[in-house]
């Protein structure tokens, strides 16, 4: 197996007192979409500032690239960050801001073609202060994007954006694969994730609790069958949720198959009727539970 | 480091406020010293303004404009976006610092200029040059330091305080008092032996090469305070 863009193992991190992240560890492999996921204070953005070689780890040992990530030099040419705060001068152009960023990244690309990438080519000479939150976000990723790094860290990428954007972003995220990237992110979204992810990687307390294929991690959890309820004795264990009937199970084709069977027989319609995988929301709500 | 100063160039002459004090202050307190060189002389001499027309565009032109831009570039975490490239430590903070030293030392040569050609050249042209830069230096190193301790630009018009009126104090104590006693405690000041050399430099009564060390002892303590002091990130 070819080397792991990032590798981090037995990752600390302290604040004082406070232990934002224990004993981490993982890798993400070549041209890999991996999502680094937690609740709100699960120390995801400590991990991320950690391995982007804006903080230093506590203890334990983090290579990006096959070297240290505090090796600017040797790391930030061929890695790309988009960070959860903009961070750009209110007094420059979004073109200059691109100019500038760009040009400091030691990469090579055609700031117009960037700007075009997240459609802020008639914008290019309004001063960053006067550009909405939106359109700060797709500035952000531009200068992330530019000269299309080998490694790119998107942090929250597409909060604050709206549909149309939040597509147009995810389609660049995709050539941008195409071309062999890597792609590092965190997400509110969990459908992004659970649509785009490669990998999952799921923290909570300073802790990495689960990980695996968005399939791995939900197969821990049964699916579910619901529907309006009935009357009359039915064949599977149902949970009352509300004014709905649940059925959780292992095995959904056989159960979904059973209930359908049963209902025919007995001349009743499931009203609402739905059926499904868990969806990371699940696996998310267990973790917390 | 010189994409940064252009960008950071492009940004003080957007930005009125900053145009006003970095510029405009220090040129016109300078205009109002000049035009009453006389009555200044007496007090005491023709070299005492050269080093309060000094101190003025250091402390205010450089000094608190420096700290100010720090404050506001990491408070709206712009540093931390310049960090984010391949750029160096070093190389950001020479390219923000840059364009302000630039302007102050612009300011200083074309203000002493004109005073030199109202009021007589100065006696030590050489000399006088290396105690502006000697003086520029320990104001750029004081203004990284203080810039640790500053949380936004706002705070700054608080935090630049001491370090700004204080080196005008020691100016104007040392430029009209003299140096004859209390001649340590005037020299270790910071400014105090910078003055010194000015006064010296511009009457052309004798200045020593040696009055040049503690101003550049003061370099030495400002980098160390801003290497304890100085922060990227604001603080959560």
């Amino acid at each position: 197996m070819s080397t792991p863009v990032i590798e981090v193992e037995g990752l600390n991190l302290k604040y004082g007192d406070f232990h934002a992240v224990k004993d981490l560890s993982f890798e993400v492999r070549p041209g890999e979409l991996y999502a680094l996921l937690g609740t709100n204070g699960a120390g995801k953005t400590s991990t991320l500032e950690t391995v982007e070689g804006h903080r230093e780890a506590t203890s334990g040992t983090v290579r990006v690239l096959g070297h240290s990530p505090r090796d600017r030099a040797a790391v930030r040419s061929r890695m790309g960050i988009m960070l959860q705060e903009s961070g750009f001068s209110p007094d420059l152009t979004a073109g200059e801001s691109v100019r500038l960023i760009g040009r400091l990244t030691r990469r090579t690309d055609d700031p117009g073609r960037v700007l075009d990438v997240v459609g802020l080519t008639r914008r290019a000479g309004t001063k960053v202060s006067q550009l909405s939150g939106g359109e700060k976000r797709r500035l952000d990723f531009a200068t992330a994007v530019y000269g299309t790094p080998e490694l790119i860290f998107l942090d929250e990428p597409t909060t604050g954006l709206d549909i149309q954007s939040r597509d147009a972003l995810w389609e660049s995220v995709d050539r941008l694969r195409e071309n062999g990237s890597t792609i590092v992110l965190t997400t509110h979204y969990l459908e992004e994730a659970q649509q785009r992810a490669d990998r999952i990687g799921l923290m909570h307390e300073g802790v990495l609790r689960r990980e695996g294929t968005v399939g791995e991690l939900t197969r821990t959890l049964p699916s579910h069958i619901r529907f309006a309820a009935v009357p009359g004795s039915l064949p599977l264990a149902v949970t009352e949720d509300g004014p709905a009937f649940v059925v959780e199970t292992f095995d959904l084709q056989k159960d979904l198959y059973v209930l359908l069977g049963w209902a025919q027989d007995h001349g009743v319609e499931l009203r609402d009727l739905s059926a499904g995988p868990t969806r990371l929301d699940d696996v998310f709500r267990a973790i917390n539970a | 480091m010189l994409a940064i100063a252009r960008s950071e160039l492009i940004q003080i002459f957007r930005n009125r406020l900053v145009l006003v004090t970095s510029l405009i202050m220090p040129v016109a307190v300078s205009a109002f010293f000049i035009y009453r060189h006389e009555g200044f002389a007496t007090l005491g001499s023709l070299g005492y303004i050269a080093a309060v027309i000094m101190f003025t565009v250091g402390a205010f032109g450089l000094y608190t404009t420096a700290v100010t831009t720090l404050a506001s570039r990491r408070q709206n975490l712009f540093l931390k976006r310049l960090r984010s490239t391949a750029a160096g430590d070093s190389g950001i903070l020479a390219g923000l610092l840059l364009p302000v030293t630039g302007i102050a030392l612009l300011q200083i040569t074309a203000i002493l200029t004109v005073f030199g050609v109202v009021s007589g050249r100065p006696g030590n042209i050489a000399l006088l040059a290396v105690a502006v830069v000697a003086t520029m230096a320990m104001m750029v190193g004081l203004a990284l330091a203080t810039a640790g301790v500053t949380n936004s630009p706002e705070h700054a018009q608080v935090t630049t305080l001491p370090v700004s009126l204080g080196v005008i104090a020691v100016a104007s104590w040392v430029g009209i008092s003299g140096t004859e006693e209390l001649t340590l405690l005037k020299r270790l000041l910071p400014g105090g032996a910078a003055t010194e050399l000015v006064v010296g430099t511009w009457n052309g009564t004798g200045a020593s090469v040696v009055l040049l060390a503690p101003t550049l002892a003061w370099v030495v303590v400002a980098v160390a305070l801003a290497a304890r002091l100085f922060r990227w990130e604001p603080r959560r």
